[in-house]
Protein backbone atom coordinates (compact mmCIF):
# COMPACT_ATOMS: atom_id res chain seq x y z
CA UNK A 1 0.00 0.00 0.00
CA UNK A 2 2.82 2.37 0.91
CA UNK A 3 4.50 1.59 -2.36
CA UNK A 4 1.36 2.53 -4.34
CA UNK A 5 1.07 5.82 -2.48
CA UNK A 6 4.58 6.61 -3.51
CA UNK A 7 3.60 6.01 -7.14
CA UNK A 8 0.75 8.46 -6.85
CA UNK A 9 2.97 11.10 -5.34
CA UNK A 10 5.38 10.76 -8.26
CA UNK A 11 2.57 11.00 -10.78
CA UNK A 12 1.10 14.10 -9.19
CA UNK A 13 4.46 15.84 -8.90
CA UNK A 14 5.28 14.99 -12.51
CA UNK A 15 1.95 16.34 -13.77
CA UNK A 16 2.18 19.54 -11.77
CA UNK A 17 5.75 20.12 -12.90
CA UNK A 18 4.78 19.55 -16.56
CA UNK A 19 1.84 21.92 -16.32
CA UNK A 20 4.01 24.54 -14.67
CA UNK A 21 6.65 24.27 -17.35
CA UNK A 22 4.16 24.60 -20.20
CA UNK A 23 2.42 27.50 -18.49
CA UNK A 24 5.75 29.20 -18.15
CA UNK A 25 6.43 28.68 -21.85
CA UNK A 26 3.01 30.02 -22.75
CA UNK A 27 3.39 33.13 -20.63
CA UNK A 28 6.71 33.86 -22.22
CA UNK A 29 5.28 33.53 -25.74
CA UNK A 30 2.40 35.77 -24.84
CA UNK A 31 4.80 38.32 -23.49
CA UNK A 32 6.64 38.40 -26.81
CA UNK A 33 3.33 38.70 -28.61
CA UNK A 34 2.10 41.42 -26.27
CA UNK A 35 5.39 43.21 -26.70
CA UNK A 36 4.93 43.17 -30.49
CA UNK A 37 1.37 44.46 -30.19
CA UNK A 38 2.68 47.23 -27.98
CA UNK A 39 5.26 48.09 -30.63
CA UNK A 40 2.60 48.15 -33.36
CA UNK A 41 0.49 50.47 -31.23
CA UNK A 42 3.45 52.73 -30.55
CA UNK A 43 4.44 52.82 -34.23
CA UNK A 44 0.88 53.52 -35.36
CA UNK A 45 0.80 56.40 -32.94
CA UNK A 46 4.13 57.74 -34.24
CA UNK A 47 2.82 57.52 -37.82
CA UNK A 48 -0.29 59.43 -36.79
CA UNK A 49 1.81 62.12 -35.09
CA UNK A 50 4.06 62.40 -38.15
CA UNK A 51 0.97 62.79 -40.38
CA UNK A 52 -0.40 65.53 -38.19
CA UNK A 53 2.96 67.25 -38.24
CA UNK A 54 3.00 66.99 -42.04
CA UNK A 55 -0.38 68.72 -42.24
CA UNK A 56 0.83 71.51 -39.96
CA UNK A 57 4.03 71.97 -42.00
CA UNK A 58 2.04 72.07 -45.25
CA UNK A 59 -0.29 74.69 -43.84
CA UNK A 60 2.68 76.77 -42.74
CA UNK A 61 4.26 76.54 -46.22
CA UNK A 62 1.01 77.68 -47.82
CA UNK A 63 0.77 80.55 -45.35
CA UNK A 64 4.33 81.69 -46.16
CA UNK A 65 3.76 81.43 -49.92
CA UNK A 66 0.60 83.51 -49.60
CA UNK A 67 2.52 86.04 -47.57
CA UNK A 68 5.22 86.28 -50.24
CA UNK A 69 2.50 86.74 -52.87
CA UNK A 70 0.96 89.52 -50.82
CA UNK A 71 4.30 91.30 -50.57
CA UNK A 72 4.64 90.92 -54.35
CA UNK A 73 1.28 92.62 -54.89
CA UNK A 74 1.96 95.39 -52.42
CA UNK A 75 5.38 96.21 -53.83
CA UNK A 76 3.97 96.41 -57.38
CA UNK A 77 5.64 93.22 -58.51
CA UNK A 78 2.43 91.85 -59.96
CA UNK A 79 4.29 90.68 -63.07
CA UNK A 80 6.72 88.64 -60.96
CA UNK A 81 3.80 87.22 -59.07
CA UNK A 82 2.23 86.01 -62.33
CA UNK A 83 5.56 84.57 -63.47
CA UNK A 84 5.81 82.76 -60.15
CA UNK A 85 2.30 81.35 -60.59
CA UNK A 86 3.17 80.13 -64.09
CA UNK A 87 6.30 78.38 -62.87
CA UNK A 88 4.38 76.92 -59.92
CA UNK A 89 1.73 75.55 -62.26
CA UNK A 90 4.42 73.85 -64.34
CA UNK A 91 6.08 72.47 -61.22
CA UNK A 92 2.74 71.24 -59.88
CA UNK A 93 2.94 73.42 -56.77
CA UNK A 94 -0.32 75.25 -57.35
CA UNK A 95 -3.87 73.87 -57.22
CA UNK A 96 -5.33 74.33 -60.68
CA UNK A 97 -8.64 74.04 -62.46
CA UNK A 98 -9.76 73.81 -66.06
CA UNK A 99 -11.57 71.60 -68.55
CA UNK A 100 -10.50 67.98 -68.70
CA UNK A 101 -11.41 64.36 -68.13
CA UNK A 102 -11.78 61.92 -65.31
CA UNK A 103 -10.79 58.28 -65.81
CA UNK A 104 -12.04 55.76 -63.25
CA UNK A 105 -10.33 52.36 -63.13
CA UNK A 106 -11.10 49.26 -61.12
CA UNK A 107 -10.17 45.60 -61.08
CA UNK A 108 -11.89 43.16 -63.40
CA UNK A 109 -15.49 42.36 -62.47
CA UNK A 110 -15.60 39.03 -64.30
CA UNK A 111 -14.89 36.09 -62.02
CA UNK A 112 -11.75 34.16 -62.94
CA UNK A 113 -12.24 30.69 -64.31
CA UNK A 114 -10.32 27.85 -62.68
CA UNK A 115 -6.91 27.55 -64.27
CA UNK A 116 -6.76 31.19 -65.26
CA UNK A 117 -4.15 33.42 -63.72
CA UNK A 118 -6.12 35.91 -61.59
CA UNK A 119 -3.12 38.23 -61.67
CA UNK A 120 -3.90 39.03 -65.31
CA UNK A 121 -7.28 40.45 -64.39
CA UNK A 122 -6.30 42.87 -61.66
CA UNK A 123 -5.18 46.40 -62.18
CA UNK A 124 -1.41 46.85 -62.06
CA UNK A 125 0.73 49.92 -61.51
CA UNK A 126 1.80 49.60 -65.13
CA UNK A 127 -1.79 49.98 -66.33
CA UNK A 128 -2.09 53.23 -64.41
CA UNK A 129 1.29 54.35 -65.76
CA UNK A 130 0.13 53.67 -69.30
CA UNK A 131 -3.12 55.59 -68.92
CA UNK A 132 -1.20 58.52 -67.44
CA UNK A 133 1.44 58.35 -70.16
CA UNK A 134 -1.30 58.38 -72.80
CA UNK A 135 -2.89 61.44 -71.20
CA UNK A 136 0.49 63.19 -71.12
CA UNK A 137 1.02 62.35 -74.79
CA UNK A 138 -2.40 63.90 -75.51
CA UNK A 139 -1.30 67.17 -73.94
CA UNK A 140 -2.53 66.88 -70.36
CA UNK A 141 -1.32 69.93 -68.44
CA UNK A 142 -2.01 68.76 -64.89
CA UNK A 143 -2.63 65.26 -63.56
CA UNK A 144 -3.72 63.72 -60.29
CA UNK A 145 -4.64 60.23 -59.14
CA UNK A 146 -7.10 59.99 -56.25
CA UNK A 147 -6.30 63.62 -55.47
CA UNK A 148 -2.50 63.17 -55.46
CA UNK A 149 -0.80 65.53 -57.92
CA UNK A 150 1.62 63.85 -60.29
CA UNK A 151 4.83 65.81 -60.81
CA UNK A 152 8.15 65.09 -62.54
CA UNK A 153 9.36 62.88 -59.70
CA UNK A 154 6.09 61.01 -58.99
CA UNK A 155 6.19 57.24 -59.09
CA UNK A 156 3.27 54.80 -59.09
CA UNK A 157 3.88 51.50 -57.36
CA UNK A 158 1.81 48.53 -56.26
CA UNK A 159 2.69 47.51 -52.73
CA UNK A 160 0.52 44.58 -51.77
CA UNK A 161 -3.10 45.51 -52.44
CA UNK A 162 -2.45 49.26 -52.32
CA UNK A 163 -0.99 51.72 -54.79
CA UNK A 164 1.60 54.11 -53.46
CA UNK A 165 2.38 57.43 -55.16
CA UNK A 166 4.64 60.33 -54.19
CA UNK A 167 6.60 58.07 -51.81
CA UNK A 168 4.14 57.84 -48.92
CA UNK A 169 0.59 58.39 -50.20
CA UNK A 170 -1.35 55.14 -50.11
CA UNK A 171 -4.32 54.91 -52.47
CA UNK A 172 -7.11 52.36 -52.58
CA UNK A 173 -9.29 51.37 -55.56
CA UNK A 174 -11.20 52.61 -57.46
CA UNK A 175 -8.50 54.82 -58.96
CA UNK A 176 -9.63 58.14 -60.37
CA UNK A 177 -7.22 59.92 -62.67
CA UNK A 178 -8.02 63.59 -63.24
CA UNK A 179 -6.42 65.35 -66.20
CA UNK A 180 -6.71 68.96 -67.31
CA UNK A 181 -6.33 69.61 -71.02
CA UNK A 182 -8.32 69.57 -74.24
CA UNK A 183 -11.10 67.07 -73.37
CA UNK A 184 -11.62 65.96 -76.99
CA UNK A 185 -7.95 65.17 -77.55
CA UNK A 186 -7.66 63.42 -74.19
CA UNK A 187 -10.70 61.21 -74.78
CA UNK A 188 -9.76 60.47 -78.39
CA UNK A 189 -6.29 59.28 -77.43
CA UNK A 190 -7.60 56.97 -74.72
CA UNK A 191 -10.31 55.52 -76.95
CA UNK A 192 -8.04 55.04 -79.95
CA UNK A 193 -8.40 51.69 -81.71
CA UNK A 194 -6.09 49.18 -80.03
CA UNK A 195 -5.33 51.95 -77.57
CA UNK A 196 -4.88 51.75 -73.84
CA UNK A 197 -8.59 51.46 -73.03
CA UNK A 198 -9.10 48.65 -75.50
CA UNK A 199 -6.23 46.72 -73.92
CA UNK A 200 -7.55 47.22 -70.41
CA UNK A 201 -11.06 46.19 -71.43
CA UNK A 202 -9.64 43.02 -73.00
CA UNK A 203 -8.54 41.97 -69.52
CA UNK A 204 -11.94 42.89 -68.14
CA UNK A 205 -10.61 45.84 -66.18
CA UNK A 206 -13.32 48.41 -65.59
CA UNK A 207 -12.53 51.75 -67.22
CA UNK A 208 -14.81 54.73 -67.56
CA UNK A 209 -13.93 58.14 -68.98
CA UNK A 210 -15.98 61.24 -68.59
CA UNK A 211 -15.62 64.85 -69.56
CA UNK A 212 -15.34 67.34 -66.71
CA UNK A 213 -15.90 71.02 -67.53
CA UNK A 214 -14.20 72.26 -64.37
CA UNK A 215 -11.74 69.61 -63.22
CA UNK A 216 -9.70 70.36 -60.13
CA UNK A 217 -6.14 69.13 -59.66
CA UNK A 218 -4.67 69.89 -56.23
CA UNK A 219 -1.10 71.06 -55.62
CA UNK A 220 1.78 68.70 -54.92
CA UNK A 221 2.50 68.82 -51.22
CA UNK A 222 5.58 66.64 -50.87
CA UNK A 223 9.12 67.80 -50.38
CA UNK A 224 10.72 69.92 -53.07
CA UNK A 225 14.16 70.64 -51.63
CA UNK A 226 16.91 68.63 -53.32
CA UNK A 227 19.53 66.61 -51.46
CA UNK A 228 21.73 65.64 -54.42
CA UNK A 229 21.11 67.93 -57.40
CA UNK A 230 22.43 71.49 -57.72
CA UNK A 231 20.86 73.82 -60.27
CA UNK A 232 22.87 75.66 -62.89
CA UNK A 233 21.17 78.85 -64.00
CA UNK A 234 21.79 80.85 -67.10
CA UNK A 235 22.67 78.07 -69.51
CA UNK A 236 20.29 75.40 -70.75
CA UNK A 237 16.64 75.51 -69.78
CA UNK A 238 14.19 77.90 -71.33
CA UNK B 1 12.68 -0.62 -9.26
CA UNK B 2 14.55 2.70 -9.67
CA UNK B 3 14.06 2.74 -13.44
CA UNK B 4 10.34 2.09 -12.96
CA UNK B 5 9.99 5.23 -10.80
CA UNK B 6 12.04 7.21 -13.25
CA UNK B 7 9.93 6.17 -16.20
CA UNK B 8 6.71 6.95 -14.34
CA UNK B 9 8.12 10.38 -13.51
CA UNK B 10 9.14 10.98 -17.14
CA UNK B 11 5.81 9.85 -18.56
CA UNK B 12 3.78 12.01 -16.20
CA UNK B 13 6.04 14.99 -16.83
CA UNK B 14 5.49 14.68 -20.57
CA UNK B 15 1.78 14.15 -20.01
CA UNK B 16 1.65 17.35 -17.96
CA UNK B 17 3.49 19.27 -20.65
CA UNK B 18 1.16 17.93 -23.33
CA UNK B 19 -1.94 18.84 -21.38
CA UNK B 20 -0.58 22.28 -20.68
CA UNK B 21 0.28 22.93 -24.33
CA UNK B 22 -3.06 21.55 -25.46
CA UNK B 23 -4.87 23.96 -23.18
CA UNK B 24 -2.75 26.80 -24.57
CA UNK B 25 -3.65 25.90 -28.15
CA UNK B 26 -7.34 25.76 -27.32
CA UNK B 27 -7.24 29.05 -25.46
CA UNK B 28 -5.24 31.30 -27.76
CA UNK B 29 -6.37 31.36 -31.38
CA UNK B 30 -3.50 32.10 -33.74
CA UNK B 31 -3.46 35.74 -34.90
CA UNK B 32 -4.34 36.18 -38.58
CA UNK B 33 -1.70 38.74 -39.50
CA UNK B 34 1.59 38.55 -37.71
CA UNK B 35 2.47 41.75 -35.88
CA UNK B 36 5.87 41.60 -37.58
CA UNK B 37 4.33 42.39 -40.97
CA UNK B 38 2.50 45.36 -39.47
CA UNK B 39 5.66 46.54 -37.80
CA UNK B 40 7.60 46.56 -41.05
CA UNK B 41 4.78 48.30 -42.95
CA UNK B 42 4.41 50.95 -40.28
CA UNK B 43 8.13 51.58 -39.89
CA UNK B 44 8.45 51.99 -43.65
CA UNK B 45 5.65 54.56 -43.61
CA UNK B 46 7.13 56.36 -40.62
CA UNK B 47 10.48 56.49 -42.36
CA UNK B 48 8.95 58.11 -45.47
CA UNK B 49 6.95 60.58 -43.41
CA UNK B 50 10.00 61.59 -41.37
CA UNK B 51 11.92 62.27 -44.59
CA UNK B 52 9.06 64.27 -46.07
CA UNK B 53 8.64 66.34 -42.91
CA UNK B 54 12.34 67.11 -42.86
CA UNK B 55 12.09 68.41 -46.43
CA UNK B 56 9.02 70.49 -45.56
CA UNK B 57 10.81 72.04 -42.57
CA UNK B 58 13.73 73.01 -44.82
CA UNK B 59 11.28 74.67 -47.17
CA UNK B 60 9.72 76.59 -44.27
CA UNK B 61 13.12 77.92 -43.17
CA UNK B 62 13.80 79.01 -46.75
CA UNK B 63 10.41 80.71 -47.12
CA UNK B 64 10.60 82.47 -43.77
CA UNK B 65 13.92 83.96 -44.82
CA UNK B 66 12.49 85.14 -48.14
CA UNK B 67 9.43 86.68 -46.51
CA UNK B 68 11.53 88.59 -44.00
CA UNK B 69 13.82 89.86 -46.78
CA UNK B 70 10.87 90.78 -48.98
CA UNK B 71 9.35 92.92 -46.26
CA UNK B 72 12.41 95.18 -46.14
CA UNK B 73 11.65 97.09 -49.31
CA UNK B 74 10.69 97.02 -52.98
CA UNK B 75 14.13 95.93 -54.22
CA UNK B 76 14.47 93.25 -51.59
CA UNK B 77 11.00 92.00 -52.47
CA UNK B 78 12.03 91.66 -56.10
CA UNK B 79 15.16 89.71 -55.15
CA UNK B 80 13.17 87.39 -52.87
CA UNK B 81 10.56 86.77 -55.57
CA UNK B 82 13.20 86.06 -58.21
CA UNK B 83 14.86 83.60 -55.83
CA UNK B 84 11.51 81.87 -55.29
CA UNK B 85 10.90 81.71 -59.04
CA UNK B 86 14.32 80.13 -59.54
CA UNK B 87 13.65 77.60 -56.78
CA UNK B 88 10.41 76.54 -58.44
CA UNK B 89 12.05 76.44 -61.88
CA UNK B 90 14.33 73.78 -60.42
CA UNK B 91 11.31 71.80 -59.20
CA UNK B 92 9.64 72.16 -62.59
CA UNK B 93 12.76 70.83 -64.32
CA UNK B 94 13.39 74.00 -66.30
CA UNK B 95 17.04 74.41 -65.27
CA UNK B 96 20.20 72.40 -65.74
CA UNK B 97 20.91 70.15 -62.79
CA UNK B 98 24.27 68.77 -61.64
CA UNK B 99 24.67 65.92 -59.21
CA UNK B 100 25.60 62.31 -58.56
CA UNK B 101 23.45 59.48 -59.85
CA UNK B 102 23.27 56.60 -62.29
CA UNK B 103 23.32 56.24 -66.03
CA UNK B 104 21.36 53.35 -67.47
CA UNK B 105 21.96 52.36 -71.07
CA UNK B 106 19.46 50.13 -72.85
CA UNK B 107 20.27 48.69 -76.21
CA UNK B 108 18.56 46.26 -78.54
CA UNK B 109 20.49 43.07 -79.14
CA UNK B 110 21.98 43.31 -82.66
CA UNK B 111 20.03 41.23 -85.14
CA UNK B 112 17.37 40.55 -82.51
CA UNK B 113 13.70 40.01 -83.24
CA UNK B 114 11.77 43.26 -83.44
CA UNK B 115 9.20 41.83 -81.02
CA UNK B 116 11.84 42.12 -78.38
CA UNK B 117 12.95 45.60 -79.35
CA UNK B 118 12.84 48.12 -76.53
CA UNK B 119 9.43 49.75 -76.32
CA UNK B 120 8.01 52.82 -74.60
CA UNK B 121 6.73 50.60 -71.79
CA UNK B 122 10.20 49.35 -70.98
CA UNK B 123 11.47 52.91 -70.63
CA UNK B 124 8.41 53.89 -68.61
CA UNK B 125 9.10 51.07 -66.20
CA UNK B 126 12.75 52.03 -65.73
CA UNK B 127 11.79 55.65 -65.17
CA UNK B 128 9.15 54.62 -62.64
CA UNK B 129 11.70 52.52 -60.74
CA UNK B 130 14.15 55.41 -60.66
CA UNK B 131 11.42 57.72 -59.39
CA UNK B 132 10.50 55.18 -56.71
CA UNK B 133 14.16 55.26 -55.64
CA UNK B 134 13.82 59.02 -55.14
CA UNK B 135 15.51 60.25 -58.29
CA UNK B 136 15.46 64.05 -58.19
CA UNK B 137 15.74 64.51 -61.95
CA UNK B 138 15.69 62.19 -64.97
CA UNK B 139 16.59 62.66 -68.63
CA UNK B 140 16.38 60.22 -71.55
CA UNK B 141 18.80 60.93 -74.39
CA UNK B 142 19.08 64.51 -73.14
CA UNK B 143 15.32 65.04 -72.95
CA UNK B 144 14.57 66.16 -69.41
CA UNK B 145 11.46 64.55 -67.96
CA UNK B 146 9.01 67.03 -66.46
CA UNK B 147 5.48 66.60 -65.10
CA UNK B 148 3.97 66.66 -68.59
CA UNK B 149 6.60 64.51 -70.36
CA UNK B 150 5.38 61.48 -72.25
CA UNK B 151 7.43 58.47 -73.36
CA UNK B 152 5.52 57.16 -76.30
CA UNK B 153 5.86 54.65 -79.04
CA UNK B 154 5.33 56.16 -82.50
CA UNK B 155 5.79 53.36 -84.98
CA UNK B 156 9.34 52.03 -84.64
CA UNK B 157 10.41 55.12 -82.75
CA UNK B 158 9.93 56.49 -79.26
CA UNK B 159 9.00 60.11 -78.63
CA UNK B 160 9.88 61.98 -75.46
CA UNK B 161 8.69 65.58 -75.08
CA UNK B 162 7.43 65.25 -78.68
CA UNK B 163 11.03 64.71 -79.83
CA UNK B 164 12.10 61.48 -81.48
CA UNK B 165 14.81 59.57 -79.65
CA UNK B 166 16.59 56.48 -80.93
CA UNK B 167 18.55 53.61 -79.38
CA UNK B 168 20.76 53.19 -77.49
CA UNK B 169 18.58 54.77 -74.83
CA UNK B 170 20.59 56.57 -72.17
CA UNK B 171 18.58 57.25 -69.03
CA UNK B 172 20.33 59.54 -66.55
CA UNK B 173 19.02 60.05 -63.04
CA UNK B 174 20.32 62.31 -60.28
CA UNK B 175 19.84 61.05 -56.75
CA UNK B 176 21.41 58.68 -54.23
CA UNK B 177 23.49 56.46 -56.58
CA UNK B 178 23.43 53.36 -54.36
CA UNK B 179 19.71 53.58 -53.81
CA UNK B 180 19.03 54.05 -57.52
CA UNK B 181 21.24 51.11 -58.47
CA UNK B 182 19.80 48.84 -55.79
CA UNK B 183 16.26 49.50 -57.01
CA UNK B 184 17.16 48.53 -60.57
CA UNK B 185 19.04 45.43 -59.46
CA UNK B 186 16.41 44.09 -57.07
CA UNK B 187 14.65 40.83 -57.99
CA UNK B 188 11.83 41.61 -60.41
CA UNK B 189 13.48 44.92 -61.25
CA UNK B 190 14.85 46.18 -64.55
CA UNK B 191 17.96 44.02 -64.72
CA UNK B 192 15.97 40.93 -63.85
CA UNK B 193 13.20 41.40 -66.41
CA UNK B 194 15.40 42.67 -69.22
CA UNK B 195 17.49 39.54 -69.06
CA UNK B 196 14.73 37.44 -70.54
CA UNK B 197 13.61 40.17 -72.89
CA UNK B 198 17.00 40.00 -74.56
CA UNK B 199 17.80 43.65 -74.00
CA UNK B 200 21.29 44.78 -73.13
CA UNK B 201 21.38 46.82 -69.95
CA UNK B 202 24.31 48.69 -68.50
CA UNK B 203 24.13 50.54 -65.19
CA UNK B 204 26.90 52.95 -64.31
CA UNK B 205 27.22 54.95 -61.13
CA UNK B 206 28.31 58.52 -61.90
CA UNK B 207 29.80 61.00 -59.49
CA UNK B 208 28.63 63.90 -61.54
CA UNK B 209 25.88 64.00 -64.11
CA UNK B 210 24.68 67.15 -65.86
CA UNK B 211 21.04 67.00 -66.91
CA UNK B 212 19.69 69.60 -69.32
CA UNK B 213 16.63 71.65 -68.47
CA UNK B 214 13.32 71.07 -70.25
CA UNK B 215 13.38 72.97 -73.51
CA UNK B 216 9.82 72.37 -74.68
CA UNK B 217 6.94 74.75 -74.65
CA UNK B 218 5.27 75.18 -71.26
CA UNK B 219 1.78 73.69 -71.23
CA UNK B 220 -0.48 76.34 -69.77
CA UNK B 221 -3.31 76.56 -72.25
CA UNK B 222 -6.13 75.01 -70.25
CA UNK B 223 -5.03 75.26 -66.64
CA UNK B 224 -5.52 78.25 -64.41
CA UNK B 225 -4.92 78.73 -60.70
CA UNK B 226 -7.81 77.44 -58.64
CA UNK B 227 -7.67 80.46 -56.42
CA UNK B 228 -7.65 83.61 -58.56
CA UNK B 229 -5.31 85.88 -56.65
CA UNK B 230 -4.57 88.52 -59.28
Amino acid sequence: MAKYKFHWVLIVIGLVLGLMLSTQFRVQKEQIYAYNIERVRQLAQDVETAREEREALRARIQELRDELDKVAEESRHGNLRRELDNIRMQAGLLSVTGPGVEVVLNDSSTPTQPGQNPNLYVLHDEDLLRVINELRAAGAEALAINGERLVATSEIRCIGPAVVVNKDKRLAPPYTITAIGDPDTLIASLEMRDGVMATLKFWGIQVAVRRVPEAVVPAYTGKTMLDYGRPLFGEGGS
Amino acid sequence: MQTKYLSIAAVTLILGLLIGLQVRLLEVPQPSLSPDARISALSAELNELTKENKGLREEIVDLEEKVSIAQQGVEQAEAALRAEIEKHMVVAGLTKLIGPGVEVTLENVPGGDYIFAIRDEDLLRVVNELRAAEAEAIAINDQRLVASSEIRQAGPFINVNLERISPPYRIQAIGNPDKLRRELERPGGLVDTSRYLGVEVRIEVKEELVLPGYKGRPRLEFVRPLKEGV
